[in-house]
C-alpha cells in the first residue's frame, strides 16, 4: 500500500481528529499523473473525519502530483512551502489546506528539542 | 535601511520605495522597488522627456497608500526656466497606480518622447536584505501591443508583472513610450496598471479574493476615514499628544496586514519596508499596546496565531507542537526552503505573550467566547513551556535553534547576535535564557489560572497553574538575582551562571509581576537612573557595561516599544512617577520624528545631543514602535479593566498639561478619561 493511501485509511479510521474540533468543510485531493487522476475526498465535520475516493465537489480542491502528496503526508515535503513554490495548487477555500495541513507529520529525520540535561521525574 | 529621501507608499505587504522623483533604479545600496509577497516586482522605473531625467519640484506623500511628485525636466540648475510640468500620482491598493500629466507651459507647441524604462530582477526580500542576487530561476520579458510582461520562473514558481497603459503606446522589452505633440497650455494625461501576479500552474494567483478592503483609492479612503473615526479621540492642550496619536493611528492602519490565510481578517504587520509580514512576538506586543484603541486587532491576531500553531517537531523550521510562530515569509528563498519562514518558529516569547494577549484582551472586551474557542491552543501553549522550551530541566524556558544554518541564534526580542553577555563581555554558550521570557512565562501561568478558573471550568487545573507560577517566581528570584548590583541578570546560561550586565529588560519583569515587592524599588531606581535612563528613555543595555555602545542594536540604543511595557511595569508596581518620566521622554522624542517614533535611537544622554538620534538602519513605520505612544496615554492615564468597568488613575507630568481620550471602547460600552498634568519631574530625571 502507498504512503498516500495509508494516510487517508488512517484519517477515515481515527474518525476524529482534536486539531481540527474547529473545522468543518469538504477538501478534494486530485493527484494527477499523466492522464490519470486519483481523487480523495475529506469530508470534516467539527473533528470528525470521513474519507472517501470520489470526484465530488468540495470547498477546497487541491492539485498537485501523486509522488509530492506522498511526500507531504510523510514529513518529507512541507505544503505551505510547496504551495508556495507552485508545486501544488488550491482552489476555494484556502484556509482549509492551512488547517489540514497541521496534522501532517514533521520531517522523519526531526528529534525536536535538545534536552540539555536529563529531565527531573515530572 | 533605506535612505531618507526615499518616498514609501504601501498597503499590505504591496509597497512601493522610490526616490523623490518616483523613479526607481534599484541597486544593493538603494533598495528601492515595487514589492510584493516579499518579492521584487519593479527594480527599475524611470521616466524620461526627450531622453531627460526628470527634477523633483515638490512630492507629497498624500496618505500611505499615495503620493503626488512635481516634476520638471534638467538639472537642479536651470529648472526655473522649465517651459514643461509632469506630475505623477501613484497609489497602491492590490495593484499599483500611476497617473501622469504633462502640462506644455511653453506658447510654442512642443514634440516630445515620453519614456517609461522598466525592469523586474525578482529579488526575494532576503536577497534585497542581505544584498546577495544570485537567481536560479530565469527571467523574461515579454513586449505585447497593449501591455509589457517581466516575469520570473524557476520550476512551478512564478511571479509576475504586468504594466499596461490606459492610451496606447508602444512597449519593448525594456520599457513604453509614447511621441506626443502638445499645443500651448496643452496637457496629456494617461494612467499606468502595474499588475503584480503570484502565478500557480492553474493560472490562478495565491492571493485571489484575500483582501480586507476594497482596492481602489476611493475605498482605501473610505477604509481609513472609519479606522480613524471608530478609534477613541484623543485631545491634549499643547496638541503635541494628540498629534503623535493622530500618527500613530494612521501608520497604524497603513501596516494592518491580511494573511492568505485568513480571508481578509487583518493583523498588524511588524513594519515597513522589510517586515511587512506576520511576526509573533511584534504582533502581540502591538496589540498589547494598542489594545484600548483598537481591540478588535487583537482577536485577528490570536486567531491567525492559533491557526497557525506548531503541530509537530520540525527542526529546520524550529517547530515544536504548542509553539506559536516566528515569522511568516512569502518569497522565494521561503517556497525553495532557503529560508525556513513557512513558517518558522524560532522565538521563545510569542508562546506565553499569546495566553498574556488573550487573558488582557478579554479584560478589555469581554469576549468570553473567544478565551473558550482557544482554550486548546492556551492548553498545547503551556504544555510547550513546561516540556519542550525546558531544555535544562530547571524550570526555565531556554533556547537553542535546532536549524543551525538559517535559524535564529538569539530567540528573544534581541535577536541580535552579542545581546547577550556577562559582564566581563565575553558571550554564554547555547542553551541560553533570557529574564525577560521568565517573566512573561509567570504572567502566561498566572492568567491562564484566572482563565481555567472563570471560563474553562477547570479549577484544578488553575490551582495547578497557580502553584507552578508561584514556584518560579520564587525560583526566579533566587537564581537570577545579582545581589551585589541589586537587579536581576539578564540571562542565565546552562550551568547557572549569570549574565549580571543591567538591561532594559528588568523593566519587562516588572510588567509580569514576577518581581518580589521588596525588590521593586530597587529595580525602578534602576531603570531612571544613570546607567539606563538616558533623558529621552531607558537604554537596552546600561552604561557602563562592556558592550555598551549607544549605537549598538541591542546593547545601548533606545527602544520606544521597549520603554512603553517598562513604563507599564512601574505603573504596575505602584511606580506612577517613574513611569511618566520614560513616557514624557519617549513623547517629548516624538516631536523630533514628527510623531513617528523610529523603532530604535541612540542612547546618547540628552544634555549632550539635545536631540534624539535616530539609528542609522531602522525601520519606519514600525508596528511597537507606532504601538508605544498609546501604551504610553493608557499608562499615564492609569486605565485599567477592573471587575467590569474602567478605572482612571492619571499620573501626568506637569509639562503635558491636560489630555483627554474619549470613546474608550470595551465591556463597558465607550468611555472617556481625563486627566491633567501634576506630577513635578524635575527631581526625577537623570537622577
Amino acid at each position: 500500500m502507498d504512503t498516500t493511501t495509508r494516510f487517508f485509511e488512517d484519517l477515515d479510521r481515527r474518525g476524529f481528529e482534536p486539531l481540527l474540533v474547529k473545522t468543518s468543510g469538504t477538501l478534494r485531493f486530485d493527484l494527477h499523473e499523466g492522464p490519470q487522476t486519483t481523487h480523495w475526498l475529506l469530508e470534516i465535520d467539527r473533528g470528525n473525519l470521513r474519507v472517501r475516493q470520489e470526484d465530488q465537489e468540495a470547498d477546497t480542491v487541491i492539485g498537485t502530483e501523486p509522488r509530492l502528496f506522498g511526500e507531504l503526508v510523510s514529513g518529507e515535503e512541507n505544503t505551505i512551502a510547496a504551495l508556495l513554490r507552485g508545486d501544488m495548487t488550491v482552489s476555494g477555500d484556502l484556509r482549509l489546506v492551512l488547517q489540514v495541513e497541521r496534522i501532517f507529520p514533521g520531517p522523519p529525520e526531526s528529534r525536536g528539542p535538545h534536552h540539555a540535561f536529563q529531565r527531573r521525574a515530572a | 535601511m533605506a535612505a531618507s529621501n526615499t518616498i514609501r507608499i504601501l498597503d499590505g505587504n504591496t509597497f512601493v520605495v522610490s526616490e523623490d522623483t518616483g523613479d526607481i533604479e534599484a541597486t544593493p545600496s538603494e533598495p528601492t522597488g515595487l514589492f510584493s509577497l516579499d518579492m521584487r516586482f519593479l527594480s527599475k522605473w524611470v521616466l524620461t522627456v526627450n531622453g531627460e531625467r526628470l527634477n523633483a519640484l515638490s512630492y507629497d506623500d498624500l496618505q500611505y497608500y499615495e503620493a503626488r511628485f512635481f516634476l520638471v525636466p534638467g538639472m537642479a540648475t536651470h529648472y526655473i526656466d522649465a517651459k514643461l510640468s509632469i506630475i505623477r500620482e501613484r497609489a497602491v491598493g492590490g495593484s499599483f497606480r500611476e497617473s501622469l500629466t504633462i502640462l506644455n507651459h511653453d506658447e510654442k507647441a512642443v514634440d516630445l518622447e515620453i519614456r517609461m524604462d522598466a525592469g523586474a530582477d525578482f529579488a526575494d526580500l532576503f536577497q534585497v536584505k542581505d544584498e546577495v542576487l544570485n537567481k536560479k530561476g530565469e527571467t523574461y520579458a515579454e513586449a505585447e501591443a497593449d501591455k509589457l510582461r517581466l516575469g520570473y520562473r524557476r520550476g512551478n514558481f512564478r511571479r509576475e508583472t504586468v504594466i499596461s497603459a490606459s492610451r496606447p503606446a508602444r512597449y519593448d522589452r525594456n520599457g513604453f513610450a509614447w511621441t506626443l505633440h502638445l499645443e500651448p497650455n496643452e496637457q496629456w494625461e494617461t494612467s499606468i496598471d502595474v499588475q503584480t501576479h503570484a502565478v500557480g500552474p492553474g493560472g490562478r494567483d495565491l492571493r485571489m479574493g484575500l483582501r480586507a478592503h476594497g482596492t481602489e483609492r476611493l475605498a482605501l479612503q473610505h477604509d481609513l476615514e472609519q479606522w480613524i473615526a471608530k478609534a477613541p479621540k484623543v485631545n491634549s492642550e499643547h496638541g503635541r499628544v494628540a498629534s503623535t496619536y493622530r500618527r500613530s493611528l494612521i501608520d497604524l492602519a497603513a501596516l494592518r496586514f491580511s494573511p492568505l490565510s485568513l480571508g481578509g481578517q487583518t493583523l498588524p504587520a511588524a513594519g515597513l519596508p522589510w517586515f511587512m509580514t506576520m511576526f509573533g512576538r511584534d504582533s502581540i506586543l502591538t496589540c498589547l499596546q494598542v489594545l484600548p484603541f483598537a481591540p478588535e486587532m487583537s482577536k485577528t491576531t490570536l486567531r491567525i496565531l492559533a491557526a497557525l500553531q506548531g503541530t509537530r517537531f520540525d527542526d529546520f523550521r524550529d517547530e515544536d507542537p504548542g509553539r506559536i510562530l516566528h515569522e511568516m515569509r512569502y518569497g522565494e528563498t521561503a517556497a525553495f526552503e532557503e529560508q525556513p519562514h513557512s513558517p518558522y518558529y524560532g522565538s521563545v516569547d510569542a508562546t506565553p505573550l499569546f495566553i498574556v494577549l488573550l487573558d488582557e484582551y478579554e479584560k478589555w472586551s469581554g469576549d468570553v467566547a473567544l478565551v473558550k474557542e482557544l482554550e486548546r491552543e492556551c492548553r498545547a501553549a503551556l504544555k510547550w513551556i513546561d516540556d519542550y522550551a525546558d531544555l535544562v530541566g530547571n524550570g526555565y524556558i531556554w533556547y537553542e535553534r535546532r536549524n543551525s544554518d538559517t535559524g535564529l541564534e538569539n530567540q528573544c526580542w534581541k535577536d541580535s547576535w552579542d545581546s547577550l553577555s556577562y559582564s566581563d563581555g565575553t558571550l554564554p554558550p547555547f542553551p541560553r535564557a533570557t529574564c525577560e521570557v521568565q517573566g512573561y512565562a509567570y504572567d502566561a501561568k498566572t492568567r491562564a489560572a484566572r482563565m481555567a478558573r472563570e471560563f474553562w471550568d477547570d479549577p484544578a487545573y488553575a490551582d495547578q497553574l497557580e502553584r507552578e507560577a508561584a514556584e518560579l517566581k520564587e525560583r526566579f528570584n533566587r537564581d537570577w538575582w545579582v545581589a551585589d548590583g541589586g537587579f536581576y541578570a539578564l540571562g542565565l546560561d546552562p550551568n547557572g551562571r549569570q549574565c549580571d550586565v543591567l538591561s532594559s529588560n528588568i523593566g519587562h519583569l516588572l510588567w509580569s509581576g514576577i518581581v518580589r515587592e521588596d525588590r521593586a524599588a530597587q529595580i525602578a531606581a534602576h531603570l531612571v537612573g544613570p546607567r539606563l535612563f538616558s533623558g529621552w528613555g531607558v537604554r537596552t543595555l546600561a552604561e557602563g557595561e562592556v558592550r555598551y555602545n549607544p549605537i549598538g542594536y541591542h546593547n545601548g540604543t533606545i527602544w520606544p516599544f521597549d520603554n512603553s511595557f517598562v513604563a507599564w511595569g512601574l505603573r504596575r508596581y505602584g511606580f506612577a512617577e517613574e513611569a511618566a518620566t520614560i513616557a514624557s521622554g519617549i513623547l517629548d522624542a516624538a516631536r523630533y520624528f514628527d510623531g513617528r517614533l523610529p523603532e530604535a535611537f541612540g542612547g546618547y544622554p540628552r544634555e549632550l545631543t539635545k536631540f534624539p538620534v535616530e539609528y542609522p538602519t531602522a525601520c519606519s513605520p514600525q508596528a511597537w514602535s507606532t504601538g508605544a505612544p498609546l501604551l504610553l496615554i493608557r499608562t499615564m492615564l492609569g486605565l485599567e479593566p477592573h471587575e467590569g468597568h474602567l478605572a482612571v488613575d492619571p499620573q501626568l507630568p506637569v509639562g503635558m498639561g491636560r489630555i483627554e481620550v474619549l470613546d474608550i471602547p470595551g465591556r463597558w460600552g465607550r468611555v472617556d478619561a481625563f486627566a491633567r498634568g501634576r506630577l513635578d519631574l524635575e527631581h526625577q530625571a537623570g537622577s
